[in-house]
């Protein structure tokens, strides 16, 4: 089973933005994954991104500058 | 007991969710529907004469026990969230259309999978058109659809459909000579009332806590290689085909199957435009239903829009006839016609230029 580890977890208002940011990540080279919302963080079931809890402060810069909306960021065990 | 701890957790859930479904079919739902959210919803619109066909009007327990369960649990656990305002509109469209699609098939997501476990093949075909149409919606949304987002409003909206519809069935249960009951056909064969209730209560309750939904287990698997929510169709469809085997109403093949027909490209189209639609709309008709019990305004417009869907395929002849000894069933040509304007509408819908 795959070991739990802190991840920087950003959720969306929409599954187009999340998926906005898996398109902008990918172009840009920016780490992390697209996955389903945590069911800790949302009783949506929509789409996350997941990258290193490090990239905090850069990232809501970094999708700021691709004019991506998010929701909310936070920083679990996932 | 937290139910979304692992796979394990998620599977043992999806199977419970399998057992239920197991029992109320062995109690008196009929074969191979047992827990079929399109059909359940549609003998609820029979039952309040929102349609006249006799024989599909029944004001189902289960679909309020959902209702009912995905409200209180999302309430004690804090995950109520009355929100709105996300195209209200579109989203009716989007639910009547997944009810065309679900009604040329003959049942929802969940009912083709339990008709797969019971070897009904033409469900195998309709699970090809659903992750076709999946495929088509996700498509759209890589190409930037959305129906924007929603926003937090009164903590009183988002419980109107769960309160409304519990009226209603508390109505249903004081007062039924107000409401149409069949004497014959799919909306006589029942649980006992209680016993569906339970059942509606507890796979609302376990669906809301482990996020259940047929049409996310697939969208997660192709986009973001998960398989938490395929895990619980999984358990799903094994428990049901371990029920169906017990129970010696495992058939394996195309004709035969109870309420249900053979015409492939009607199957596959189907449930097609229930997957492309519900990728759009964000969930399957089951995951509206969660979704409205925990406080979304805008599944509850989807759910309508599902409910007066339903009343239109059998007003006007949409909803396709099961296959007989004597006829080989299907959709009528007005129902060939509204689901290919449906599927065209969930092409404009998802596909539509955006502005820039």
């Amino acid at each position: 089973m795959r070991q739990k580890q802190l991840r920087l977890i950003t959720t969306f208002h929409t599954t187009a933005d999340a998926l906005a940011c898996e398109k902008a990540c990918k172009a840009q080279g920016f780490s992390g994954r697209i996955i389903p919302v945590p069911r800790q963080l949302s009783a949506g079931c929509g789409l996350a991104w997941s990258c290193e809890p490090e990239l905090e402060g850069e990232f809501a810069g970094f999708l700021k500058e691709h004019q991506v909306e998010f929701d909310e960021m936070a920083v679990i065990l996932f | 007991m937290d139910l979304a701890k692992n796979k394990t957790t998620l599977l043992i859930s999806g199977a419970i969710l399998g057992l239920i479904a197991v029992i109320l079919a062995a109690t008196g739902n009929p074969g191979n529907m047992a827990f079929c959210i399109a059909c359940f919803i549609r003998d609820s619109a029979g039952a309040v004469k929102l349609h006249t066909t006799a024989t599909v009007q029944y004001f189902r327990p289960e679909i309020a026990g959902m209702l009912l369960g995905a409200f209180l649990i999302a309430v004690v656990t804090r995950e109520y969230r009355s929100t709105a305002g996300s195209s209200p509109m579109t989203r009716f469209i989007l639910g009547f259309i997944m009810m065309v699609g679900a009604l040329v098939f003959l049942g929802c997501p969940l009912r083709m999978i339990i008709r797969m476990a019971a070897g009904d093949l033409n469900a195998y075909v309709g699970l090809v058109g659903f992750v076709a149409g999946i495929g088509t919606g996700i498509v759209a949304l890589k190409r930037g659809f959305s129906l924007g987002r929603s926003h937090e409003t009164t903590a009183a909206a988002g419980a109107v459909l769960p309160v409304a519809w519990t009226f209603l069935f508390i109505l249903s249960l004081a007062v039924p000579a107000l409401f149409a009951l069949s004497e014959s056909g799919p909306g006589s064969m029942h649980a006992p009332m209680i016993l569906s209730l339970a059942g509606g209560i507890i796979f609302g309750i376990v669906a809301q806590r482990i996020r259940m939904c047929t049409i996310g287990g697939i969208r997660d698997l192709i986009l973001t290689k998960n398989t938490d929510l395929f895990a619980i169709l999984a358990g799903f469809f094994v428990i049901m085909l371990i029920g169906n085997l017990a129970l010696g109403k495992f058939t394996l093949g195309f004709s035969g199957q109870p309420i249900a027909h053979a015409q492939h490209i009607w199957n596959f189209l189907g449930l097609y435009a229930v997957g492309f639609a519900g990728v759009l709309a964000g969930g399957c008709p089951l995951r509206q239903i969660i979704l409205a019990g925990q406080g979304s305004s805008d599944a509850a417009v989807t759910f309508v829009g599902m409910f007066v869907g339903a009343a239109f395929c059998h007003n006007f002849g949409l909803a396709s006839a099961a296959a007989s000894a004597e006829a080989a069933g299907g959709p009528s040509m007005a129902g060939k016609v509204a689901l290919i304007i449906a599927i065209a509408v969930t092409f404009v819908i998802g596909f539509m230029p955006k502005k820039k």
